[in-house]
């Protein structure tokens, strides 16, 4: 019975590590290799802590949870910046050296001998010393644990989070910091192993580096895989089957080295057979349901504050020059944007156009030249700090998060959210909902104005090609951004949406915002433009009113020749 | 001063030994971006090749060798069209690719255990010829693993430069859309990558095996400095990966000096963290995006 029970406290605790590498792995799409590390810095932070300095339960888990929380974020941050496969080196790196500190560093972990002698935990005058004991205290944390992971997963954050798994450009396209957003998940994660640790290491009572190895790392990568890394279910199923199969392998007479081994070797094989043959795990995602949206009343202003259409400057560029390789992309471009006007910006393929559009908004830093928005230059803004501060652009290919929901992809885009601060989501969680519910109003208000009001509730993927360019104008909207930037709004549709969404276009403009549209459609340029600029490898030609510039032989000899 | 020589000198073999490992790897790393954990494992799978054709079957140690360097490139070959295709074809995120390659990383480490042994295989009727250079010493085999890194990186310079495969690699390397849309066959290129890699793998493997011996855990520290010298490096740069593999080599042994032994392993991740810091798109990286 006693050995029964242990199992399940043992389940309990990596039932926290797969929830905790999960978050990282299915919730953020980051991959780290340090999982074993944070658990075992957790529990060896509480050992030392609970034998050298007699401190009581909880003080030590909790130092522990924020040392390994600090850790984590000290070591993911350069490889968070870099992206794509920094990230997994260093957490392996991380890995490595952890165990080198728990073995070397005599003095404090006690080298190979590890710790013993580690006080249980005692609650209420009862010291939990047995399996039974321990084992409801287990499941309350493990229970708190997957609670506040399912929070997360379940708020406005998440809601970014899986805006910048789709898609990370357009993440921060409209206004989300996606470095911030992983280190986050990245802390967060490990301070869940660090509690998985330190409950470890009260419970056991021993420490030793060899239980925080790779290996263990890699167990639990596959209770995740196995359960799914499409929701935090799959992992408490991933970890229970895994913690239980091997213990009845043990009933199966092999060499303990020969059968150490074949169990690897059966992890393993799992692993690669599960992503072959069921990529989703044991438990699939848990479909999104197809939201049936209710308009309360009536919406806000779809377009918040307006300005008056008076035509002062709001961005102005000088000398803006970039070069790829040998390739000048865009030189000696200046451009300015005013409230209330329209500028087309057209131009042959190649011209430039589309690096314009990076240059201003800081996708792109320019070789030369600057960038200034309401007076105040954007020299080394990054993409989303230009965002916040009014500028958005919208992409050519679209770059919709098109599995999200129509009303997400606008109500993600939505400035200043609380919500997408996790401590809001713990500490406040009704300001967060307040907000929701009034973001929920402008985002249906805005697509409303764009007319797709009644495809809220759909997800994005499932759109004509013609309401996904609508909705990437809604998105841009919903920035409220004071200068919107369109790379080719209308290419590819039908006449008669044309005119459907010019009316759209010339509203922005009259409630005051700055707008840039790069178009190959001269009907469009001379339908809706103010201003025309003309660009061919990189160099501003003529910049004039559409019909004189669309009229010029010269140039027309350039953009058909 | 003679310490320092001597320890440079390591430095230098041991740079030399990372350096091809890290060859291999990014032959592979840089055109396919497949994060090849199983690389550790073939690697020692040559040498275990090696290994068996030397003692039991007792061949001559060049046709041993030999034997080694060709079970490298088959199971390189052999890995990629078994594993990492299937995969490719269906598209999956290069997340799930990792994973698998972890998997087949953890599946071959404990079979070679299971199969072999996991004591260290020695080829006991081979000698090293010991070399003084004034005060410092070394090996025929530590000598061999500098001409290793001379001869197979001028080649494979060489070819990169001059073929067509080569420069199709190159290509590659750059921009795989690219190369899909201006008519390379990325599938054929991608298995020779792995071909040419493993082999260039096995090469320093069968040197470890000739003078140290060969263990079930030799593979991972071999992908792990292999990984580390071409983030060190540069993703994306031969050149690269080879000062950063001499570069590990030569901090590591070097901090010896100073530093106990004990941390010596520790000494590269350091440095890792380092050019991170300072360069994140390692030594040689190609720009910002």
């Amino acid at each position: 019975m006693g050995y029964l029970l242990h199992i399940l406290v043992m389940v309990s605790l990596y039932a926290i590590l797969a929830v905790s590498f999960n978050l990282l792995i299915g919730f953020a799409g980051l991959f780290a290799l340090s999982q074993a590390a944070f658990f075992g810095v957790g529990a060896y932070t509480t050992a030392i802590l609970a034998t050298k300095l007699d401190l009581a339960f909880p003080l030590p888990l909790l130092a522990g949870v924020l040392l390994t929380a600090g850790l984590g974020i000290l070591v993911a941050l350069p490889a968070l910046r870099i992206g794509g496969d920094h990230l997994v080196v260093v957490t392996l790196a991380l890995q490595i050296i952890a165990v080198a500190v728990m073995v070397n560093w005599r003095s404090v972990t006690g080298g190979t001998d590890g710790i013993a002698g580690i006080p249980k935990i005692v609650l209420w005058g009862t010291a939990l010393d047995s399996p039974a004991r321990f084992l409801p205290f287990a499941l309350a944390v493990a229970a708190a644990s997957v609670a506040l992971a399912w929070r997360l997963a379940a708020s406005p954050f998440a809601r970014a989070v899986r805006a910048m798994r789709e898609n990370e450009l357009a993440a921060q396209a409209v206004g989300k910091n996606v470095v911030a957003i992983k280190l986050a998940v990245f802390a967060f994660s490990a301070a869940l192993a660090a509690v998985a640790g330190g409950l470890y290491a009260h419970y056991i009572g021993f420490v030793s580096a060899e239980t925080f190895t790779l290996d263990l790392t890699i167990y639990v990568l596959a209770m995740v895989i196995l359960g799914g890394t499409g929701n935090l279910w799959g992992s408490l199923l991933g970890a229970l089957i895994l913690t239980a199969l091997p213990e009845l392998l043990k009933f199966v007479a092999l060499a303990p080295d020969i059968a150490d081994k074949s169990r690897q070797i059966l992890y393993g094989l799992a692993l690669i057979a599960i992503l072959l043959l069921r990529p989703q795990g044991l438990v699939g995602e848990i479909p999104t349901r197809r939201r049936r949206v209710v308009v309360e009343g009536h919406g806000p202003a779809p377009l918040g504050a307006t300005a008056p259409a008076d035509g002062t400057v709001v961005v102005e560029g000088r000398g803006l020059m970039r070069r790829f390789g040998g390739i000048v992309a865009v030189s000696g471009l200046d451009i300015e944007l005013r409230r209330g006007r329209i500028v087309g910006l057209i131009g042959p393929n190649g011209a430039g156009k589309t690096t314009a559009f990076n240059l201003l908004t800081g996708f792109l830093r320019p070789d030369a030249g600057s960038v200034t928005l309401n007076g105040v230059p954007l020299a080394g803004a990054r993409p989303h700090q230009i965002v916040r501060r009014g500028m958005a652009r919208s992409f050519q290919d679209l770059k919709l998060f098109s599995r999200m929901t129509v009303l997400d992809n606008v109500m993600v885009a939505l400035p200043r959210q609380k919500g997408d601060n996790p401590l809001y989501v713990y500490l406040a969680p009704w300001v967060v909902a307040a907000e929701e519910r009034a973001n929920r109003q402008r985002a249906l208000a805005i697509l409303d104005f764009v007319g797709l009001g009644e495809r809220a509730g759909d997800t994005a993927e499932n759109l004509s090609y013609a309401e996904e360019k609508l909705l990437v104008i809604a998105r841009l909207v919903a920035t409220g951004a004071e200068v919107l930037l369109f790379d080719e709004p209308l290419s590819g549709l039908a006449p008669n949406t044309l005119e459907a969404i010019f009316p759209i276009i010339r509203r922005l403009a009259e409630s005051g915002k700055a707008i840039c549209i790069i178009e190959h459609n001269l009907d469009v340029i001379r339908g809706l433009c103010h201003t025309a600029v003309f660009l061919d490898e990189g160099r501003k030609l003529v910049e004039d009113a559409p019909e004189k510039l669309i009229a010029d032989p010269a140039l027309a000899a350039r953009y058909f020749g | 001063m003679d310490l320092v020589a001597q320890l440079f000198v390591d430095g230098v073999i041991n740079g030399s030994h990372y350096a091809l490992v890290g060859l291999g790897f990014g032959l592979i790393f840089g055109p396919t971006r497949i994060t090849h954990f199983a690389f550790g494992p073939l690697y020692a799978l040559a040498a275990y090749a090696c290994w068996t054709a030397a003692v039991p079957l007792n061949l001559p140690l060049p046709v041993a060798a030999a034997v080694g360097v060709a079970a490298g490139a088959v199971s390189g070959v052999v890995t990629y069209r078994v594993l990492y295709r299937p995969f490719e074809r269906r598209q999956s995120a290069s997340l799930v690719v990792l994973i698998a390659s972890l998997g087949l990383f953890i599946v071959l480490e404990n079979a070679i255990g299971v199969v072999f042994g996991s004591d260290t295989k020695v080829v006991a009727r081979f000698n090293a010829d010991v070399i003084l250079w004034g005060d410092v010493v070394f090996t025929s085999v530590q000598a061999w693993q500098v001409a290793a890194l001379v001869v197979i990186g001028t080649l494979l310079a060489l070819f990169l430069r001059y073929s067509d495969y080569g420069k199709a690699i190159v290509a590659m390397t750059d921009n795989p859309e690219m190369a899909r849309i201006v008519g390379i066959d990325t599938v054929r290129l991608t298995t020779l990558v792995f071909a040419l890699g493993s082999a260039i793998a096995a090469v320093p493997a069968v040197l470890i095996l000739l003078k140290e011996g060969a263990t079930p855990y030799m593979g991972f520290s071999a992908v792990f400095m292999g990984f580390v010298a071409v983030i060190v490096g540069g993703i994306g740069s031969l050149r690269g990966a080879v000062i950063g593999g001499l570069a590990l080599g030569l901090v590591e042994n070097l901090g010896a000096w100073q530093i106990p032994t004990e941390w010596q392993s520790t000494i590269a991740f350091v440095v890792l963290f380092l050019v991170l810091l300072l360069k994140p798109r390692g030594l040689f990286g190609r720009g910002a995006r």
